[in-house]
């Protein structure tokens, strides 16, 4: 028997940025398929509910890191899909080294090997 | 067993069928109550419904079993509202005119309240001892206020609102109303305080023309950016 770990409701908060800009960095995307992709890449483990994505994609599409279009898919209905902005790609970057430096301090308690990129 | 499985069937034939449009017409009217999403976070959030149900639709589930979890999933119209409302940065800035508001009209009440029981009994009795008095009386009244403010606060009653509070902002009317109820009073009091007998109400209609557009207008401002909670929503099927 597994024991699944549920995000705390602090850290979903924390990591909603980093993990939507670095979802969007692969292409577009809408928010249902966000939520399952993110289901999917956490094994389950970090569930988003509507009631938390939209605003946060909204506040990041208010602050120029993201831009939004509304579009017709292939199944023939219309979706708001997001795409990253340049801005949204450096604030990527930034993201990205302030969660390694909290990472590698924590691994270098835990005796875990520092990730670079 | 043979039996059971049978009167089961039954059962499911029985059940009359169930219409999907009609419950996202549903959810979606229930939505449009919600007065703060927009057109298009409306339209956003009923593609994902539409997209989470299909699919659950497309794990073998029926219609209904579908239109249910993924009603669970997106959230229930009034908690979606005010999630979506938690994001707006304006919305702060309601909240703080609001408050201000509140207390300007408040202190604005208040000053004309005590200025009117001083005047009553300075009248004929302006000497420069009085007066002295009068202004002491003023400056300590405002002290009281602040006062009871810091009681207030530290009792920490503002977490579960005394019910006199929560019974005047429960609607924009009631709001509407008590705030002119008490614009008149003190406004009476204050033209009785002024002078007395047959000049009170030519006094008083000329203290509403002058002070009262202030704090007319000041009821308006807080009625209009009042929260109204439940606003009529369309009752679920």
């Amino acid at each position: 028997m597994y024991k699944t770990i549920m995000l705390s409701k602090d850290m979903v908060a924390a990591s909603a940025k980093p993990l939507l800009l670095s979802l969007l960095a692969g292409g577009e995307s809408y928010g249902y398929e966000i939520i399952q992709q993110v289901r999917e890449l956490s094994g389950g483990q970090i569930e988003w509910s509507d009631g938390m994505l939209y605003p946060v994609l909204h506040r990041l599409e208010r602050d120029g890191l993201v831009e939004s279009e509304w579009k017709e898919s292939d199944i023939g209905r219309e979706r708001k899909y997001y795409c990253l902005s340049s801005a949204g790609r450096k604030a990527l970057k930034t993201e990205q080294q302030q969660w390694l430096t909290v990472h590698n301090t924590l691994g270098k308690l835990w005796k875990i090997k520092p990730i670079t990129i | 067993m043979a039996d059971r499985s049978q009167h089961a069937g039954q059962i499911m034939e029985n059940q009359t069928h169930y219409d999907l449009n009609a419950a996202i017409e549903n959810w979606l009217a229930e939505l449009a109550a919600q007065p703060n999403l927009t057109s298009d976070d409306r339209r956003e959030l009923e593609t994902h419904l539409r997209d989470a149900i299909a699919g659950f639709q497309q794990r073998g589930l029926n219609d209904e079993e579908s239109f249910w979890l993924a009603c669970k999933r997106v959230g229930q119209p009034p908690e979606l509202g005010e999630e979506f409302v938690k994001s707006d940065p304006t919305n702060d800035w309601r909240e703080r005119v609001f408050w201000m508001a509140n207390a300007l009209l408040f202190v604005n009440l208040w000053s004309s309240l005590i200025g009117a029981f001083s005047l009553k009994y300075a009248r004929g009795n302006l000497s420069h001892p009085w007066q002295l008095k009068y202004y002491l009386f003023i400056s300590m009244s405002y002290c009281v206020l602040i006062l009871c403010c810091v009681v207030f606060l530290a009792s920490s009653r503002l977490r579960h609102r005394t019910k006199v509070l929560s019974f005047i902002f429960q609607s924009r009317a009631r709001f509407i109303l008590v705030g002119l109820l008490l614009v008149l009073a003190v406004n009476f009091l204050r033209a009785s305080a002024t002078v007395g007998g047959a000049l009170v109400t030519q006094v008083f209609f000329l203290g509403l023309i002058i002070y009262s557009p202030w704090s007319l207008s000041l009821i308006g401002l807080i009625a209009w950016l009042m929260p109204v909670q439940n606003r009529k929503t369309p009752r679920r099927s």
